[in-house]
């Protein structure tokens, strides 16, 4: 390369960095003006002209939202119903997976596209009948409610099949010489081989449970068996424009999220990725 | 084994499955099909058939029309425009720049951030009075009661939320083009534009098309930012209202399931037309690789 073609690459360089440190700040807006904005005074957070930082920083937003709201209910609601969401569909996709792959049986493949077909279908289409269902049962404004339609994954059972089609035979060939059950080989030499998929839908499923909003929304309306998404989402009716605590309760709701993906970046940006391929 | 018991245990492990997506996904969908043609009372309780009544109604309905409307160009700003942005971080991400993984988390953070949450500070940055967007501009725009800027503001809530992870895709499908084919280029010379515009983008145009096709599907069930920054009570709403926040507003606030019913599957049909062009198109670009 010539002189002027290395500087010119340089100046490029720096053009570069300079729009994407613009642009990663842009990004990061909301949430630095989330917390700002929830440690400030509620005259303080309408003020004009703006306080970009609050004068004397206090956790009032925090104290008001937990003790004013449901919030510790909307917590646990949360966090149990992501479990529920996440255990379930993880044992029940990777059995049926394995079966799909692995024992060939008859009606398979048209189980499996039954299944899988239903991937296809807008998550709206399935809430009125689903209501309904949960009305007949008496679940309606239930905790149940909340993840008893969400014990399987057809997306979950897709993507695993796929990971263990890829698998060699042999491991399992010795295991029925052995004496190994299907369920055996499954539970002791399959699923630890699948390890990078299973945690890749736990991601998924977790964060999908997490920050769900329209199922919770239309299936209890009762403060104490709100999840995070759909309570902090009634806050709004409570606390009209006291921001300082919409934002302390926002900010509480979004943090369990960020630290898992602070700490498993990797597993986060990889299986949400993947779910993105599920076409 | 014998193929006997290789059926049991394999009718056992996919039980579990097989009965939860009989009983939770797949009878409702026939009976959201079947909710259409019919006119229910009490919420389902009692049910006659109405043949097509719900959508002789809903193709007459001037809202309907509208909301469809505002679903399509919903869909219309927010996939152009969230394609183009993330096909540039990709490419300007591609350039073994220092810094990279710091990029991805910082793109990626709004794709694991509650939409609730994030609604709620979109609400006090867009603030007529006391918003920093209007303070940084220098307007006084009305920017979520003002029909004509609604949309844009629900664009670029889109938007901020789906860069990360389509950036990701496009990256991905940057990385995977043979070096062969730019260092040929080199050979002969080519301009760097030239090599974008007749390497990068033919051989990126499967990534982006499928990546468009999935953003496509997923913008057509807007629906969360609608109702959390634009709201029930907004004079704006109804030129924002999209297909399923009048699913939601007539099955759930109005409770006519069955009008409701009709809504939700037009918007069923228009997601599996879009999901048999992927389909067709799979297929196609499959056998070129």
């Amino acid at each position: 390369m010539t002189e002027m073609q290395i500087s010119s690459a340089r100046n490029i360089n720096w053009i570069v960095h300079i729009i994407l440190i613009i642009s990663a700040v842009v990004m990061l807006v909301p949430f630095v003006w989330m917390v700002l904005t929830s440690l400030k005074t509620t005259t303080e957070a309408t003020q004009i002209p703006i306080h970009f930082f609050p004068s004397a920083p206090s956790l009032r937003g925090y104290i008001e939202a937990i003790k004013q709201s449901a919030f510790p209910h909307y917590y646990m609601n949360t966090v149990f119903t992501a479990i529920m969401k996440t255990v379930f569909p993880v044992i029940f996709s990777s059995m049926a997976a394995y079966a799909f792959a692995r024992l060939r049986f008859p009606g398979s493949t048209i189980l499996f596209v039954l299944i899988i077909s239903v991937m296809m279908v807008p998550n709206p289409v399935f809430y009125t009948p689903q209501y309904m269902m949960m009305s007949d049962l008496g679940l309606v404004n239930t905790v149940t409610a909340l993840w008893i339609t969400s014990l399987i994954s057809p997306f979950a059972t897709f993507l695993l099949r796929q990971f263990f089609m890829t698998i060699s035979k042999e491991l399992e060939e010795a295991a029925v010489l052995d004496g190994c059950n299907p369920f055996q080989i499954y539970w002791h030499i399959m699923l630890p081989l699948v390890k990078s998929a299973l945690v890749a839908i736990v991601i998924i499923q977790l964060q999908w449970s997490w920050n769900e909003l329209q199922w919770p929304l239309i299936i209890n309306s009762s403060p104490e068996k709100m999840t995070l998404s759909s309570g902090i989402a009634t806050l709004v009716s409570m606390f009209g424009t006291d921001y300082p605590v919409l934002m302390a309760g926002a900010f509480m709701a979004v943090v369990p999220m960020i630290i898992l993906f602070f700490i498993f970046q990797k597993q986060f940006i990889e299986g949400i990725a993947f779910s993105a391929h599920k076409g | 084994m014998n193929s006997r018991s290789r059926y049991v245990w394999a009718y056992f492990m996919i039980a579990p499955t097989l009965i939860g997506t009989l009983v939770f996904w797949g009878w409702p969908v026939l009976q959201s099909i079947l909710l259409g043609f019919q006119q229910s009372e009490n919420f389902g309780l009692v049910n006659h058939w109405v043949g097509f009544a719900n959508y002789e109604k809903l193709f007459r309905d001037a809202e309907f029309w509208q909301n469809l409307r505002n679903t399509l160009y919903y869909v219309a700003l927010f996939v152009p425009v969230t394609l183009i942005l993330s096909t540039i971080f990709a490419v300007l991400l591609n350039t073994k720049i220092k810094g990279l993984s710091i990029y991805r988390v910082i793109f990626f953070l709004p794709q694991v951030t509650m939409p609730a949450a994030a609604a709620m500070v979109w609400v006090v940055l867009f603030a007529q009075d006391f918003g920093l967007i209007n303070h940084i501009l220098g307007t006084r725009v009305a920017w979520l009661s003002n029909s004509n800027y609604a949309m844009i503001v629900l664009v670029i809530v889109g938007v901020w939320g789906a860069i990360g992870l389509n950036m990701l895709l496009i990256l991905a499908g940057l990385q995977g083009i043979p070096k062969s084919l730019y260092e040929a280029a080199d050979i002969d010379g080519a301009k760097r534009f030239n090599k974008f515009r007749y390497i990068t983008i033919p051989m990126l145009t499967p990534t982006l098309f499928f990546t468009s096709i999935i953003l496509l599907i997923g913008a057509t069930q807007i629906f969360d930012s609608i109702f959390l920054i634009i709201g029930k009570t907004n004079v704006a709403l109804p030129s924002v209202r999209s297909l399923v926040y009048a699913y939601y507003q007539n099955s759930f606030v109005y409770f006519n399931p069955n009008y409701g019913a009709a809504i939700i599957n037009v918007l069923l049909l228009i997601n599996l037309l879009l999901t048999g062009i992927q389909f067709a198109f799979q297929k196609k670009w499959v056998v070129y690789d």
